[in-house]
């Protein structure tokens, strides 16, 4: 008893799970089948040591999509100075633009190939080191990211192709921030070496800065930067004065795509909350990719707040790709009771053949009891493709008691040539959300949901359609 | 063997039974510098707020976390914001919260160390703090009549 209380007040043992029933399928299936997903997080932590283990299964009548696999595990020592990883860890270099690894909390990624489904992330399979002292970090990565496409169905060779050695050093003086880089990727046929430096900083309380240049050493030339085949260039500028805010940042990516996509330099594109400009993303072409990308923050005395965005992105492959976007929302309070939310948002986006798309919509909290309210939502787009004009549009009807319980009814139509043959296509879904503890909440879909390209945490994936009923227990392992 | 069975049990009963604690941890501000969870904490209690930009719960919350702030700083409590915007948001945190006039301490946790130390697996998510680095509550989202709970909640350890 006296052992267990003392490594009581030191240990810790945590973690989190994810459980997901599906009964249905996507709407090309000919037969409605069920599949289970099961995600269990384990970490165990005592004093500066912790362990982390996590399993992952999945359950299908579909041949080749089943797996029980220990998908990460690592080994993690800390001390003031000192922090030695081995094992799975996420780690990311400057902005991504060398090296990208992360994590999308609760998605669930399946791909129209495999069918097998995995958690969405980009980890990185060996081991890491970093020394910090006062002003001076440095960072050590050696490993093999995850190429997140394939499923744990398939061999480590597969989905861990890429090979990494990466040393980062860092210091700061003055709230100025100098930090360069080195890579070297080896893919077991091929070695490239790659560099980066990086400045930033606080010019002021009110302006700072951010840049970074990397480049491919094998052509790289002190005397004539014209030669360099590969590079990225990414600078931002930050000024804030009371209520006003600015971003602006500028992007110029030429043939930097390492390896099979282990680094994600900035997009520089907005990512949206609302469903259909989140879906309509454009995605980052690191092989050829310029542009700059403006946003504007004011908050009024009343706490409203206004928010615009001008996003600029040149694809050069041959032919001339130029995607922009203008996007403004107002958030406000009506009688300092119900929350609104409505935006305008205008784009032409030649990717997907989309002209002069507009986008309108609302989103509103009513504040019904002290502790309850009602949610409705509108979402309108109307662009013009090959001369014809197509609509989506999305309808949500919620109810909400705290966190606790959240209801929600989802309509969403479409006539979009890409998307529906003929005609105007319907999805209608109702899911329900709530907190039966302080540990598991429940979720449950039932219904069609539309799919599409979507962005989550920086990150822009495909979600397949899905018809049929979903349950999801979300639990933590906490007492 | 029995022995070490029942030890094993009463190890791992010790282990389940540990809630869990906030260890120190370093990062960066929204000023460049670096800041402490041990130099930031409460002297009773620390809320700890896991946002990002694009979560609009998250921006919903903030002006409630500042009264919040407003009404419990002077009974020991702190707030902390942990901004988890990845490379392709983050250079928003700065100028966004600052035109929100946020006034408790925003960290920027880039690489999301922070949050996958703390298993937290939503955005916002709030953590209660005790004043030994222990999680004594959780609450994930952020929807009309939260504040009202989150105030409730912190008072009922604050006695």
């Amino acid at each position: 008893m006296l052992l267990a209380s003392a490594v009581e007040s030191q240990a810790q043992l945590s973690g989190s799970n994810i459980a997901e029933y599906q009964y249905g399928g996507l709407p090309s299936d000919t037969a409605s089948f069920s599949t289970f997903y099961d995600r269990l997080v384990l970490n165990y932590n005592y004093k500066s040591l912790k362990a982390s283990a996590t399993l992952e299964q999945f359950h299908t009548p579909l041949p080749g999509s089943n797996y029980i696999k220990l998908s990460r595990f690592s080994l993690q020592y800390k001390s003031r100075e000192f922090e030695i990883k081995a094992g799975n860890f996420y780690e990311t270099i400057g902005r991504g633009i060398l090296l990208r690894s992360f994590e999308i909390p609760g998605a669930i990624l399946e791909d129209l190939s495999y069918r097998s489904r995995h958690y969405f992330h980009r980890d990185i399979l060996g081991m890491s080191a970093k020394y910090n002292y006062k002003n001076f970090n440095a960072k050590f990565i050696y490993g093999n990211p995850l190429n997140y496409v394939f499923p744990p169905t398939h061999e480590f060779e597969k989905r861990r192709f890429d090979n990494i050695a990466a040393l980062y050093a860092e210091y700061n003086i003055y709230k100025q921030t100098i930090g360069i880089s080195g890579m070297r990727y080896f893919n077991g046929q091929n070695e490239k070496y790659y560099s980066m430096t990086t400045l930033s900083g606080n010019i002021s309380d009110n302006v700072s800065y951010y840049t970074e240049f990397a480049g491919n050493m094998s052509d790289f030339s002190l005397n004539d930067f014209s030669k360099l085949s590969s590079f990225a260039i990414y600078g931002g500028l930050n000024l804030a004065f009371e209520s006003f805010g600015l971003s602006a940042e500028y992007k110029n990516y030429k043939n930097f795509l390492i390896g099979t996509g282990i680094n994600e330099p900035p997009a520089l594109i907005k990512e949206h909350s609302y469903k259909v400009l989140n879906r309509s993303t454009h995605v980052l072409q690191p092989l050829n990719e310029t542009g700059y990308q403006i946003e504007l923050f004011y908050t009024f005395p009343d706490l409203s707040t206004l928010t615009f965005n001008n996003s600029l992105a040149i694809n050069n492959f041959g032919n001339k790709f130029v995607y922009q976007e203008y996007f403004l929302e107002y958030d406000f309070s009506l009688a300092n009771k119900h929350d609104i939310k409505s935006f305008i948002d205008f784009a032409e986006d030649p990717f997907k053949l989309e002209k002069n798309r507009i986008s309108i919509g609302m989103n509103a909290d009513w504040k019904i009891f002290n502790a309850s309210s009602l949610r409705t939502e509108y979402e309108f787009q109307n662009f013009e493709r090959l001369g014809k004009h197509y609509e989506n549009q999305i309808f949500v009807l919620g109810y909400g008691y705290k966190s606790k319980l959240i209801l929600n009814l989802v309509a969403e139509t479409s006539n979009d040539s890409f998307i529906v043959s003929n005609g105007t296509k319907i999805w209608l879904g109702g899911n329900i959300k709530y907190q039966l503890n302080k540990n598991n909440a429940i979720q449950i879909f039932a219904g069609e949901r539309r799919g599409g390209p979507a962005c989550n945490a920086g990150v822009c994936y495909e979600v397949l359609d899905f018809k049929g009923v979903e349950i999801r227990l979300k639990t933590r392992i906490s007492p | 063997m029995k022995k070490i069975i029942i030890m094993s049990c009463l190890i791992f009963t010790g282990l389940i039974l540990a809630a869990q604690n906030v260890q120190n941890f370093v990062l960066k501000d929204i000023e460049n510098n670096n800041r402490s969870f041990n130099e930031l904490k409460g002297e009773k209690l620390t809320l700890i707020d896991f946002w990002a930009t694009w979560c609009k719960p998250c921006t919903k919350a903030i002006p409630e976390l500042n009264r919040i702030y407003d009404e419990l700083k002077l009974q020991g409590v702190e707030i902390i914001g942990i901004n988890c915007d990845g490379p392709r948001s983050v250079s928003k945190v700065g100028p966004f919260s600052k035109s929100m006039n946020i006034k408790y301490p925003v960290l920027i946790d880039i690489n999301s160390e922070i949050k996958t130390a703390l298993n937290v697996i939503a955005f916002p998510t709030l953590l209660l703090v005790d004043s030994k680095g222990k999680i004594i509550w959780i609450h994930e989202g952020f929807v009309s009549g939260d504040t009202e709970t989150i105030i409730d909640e912190i008072k009922k350890h604050l006695k």
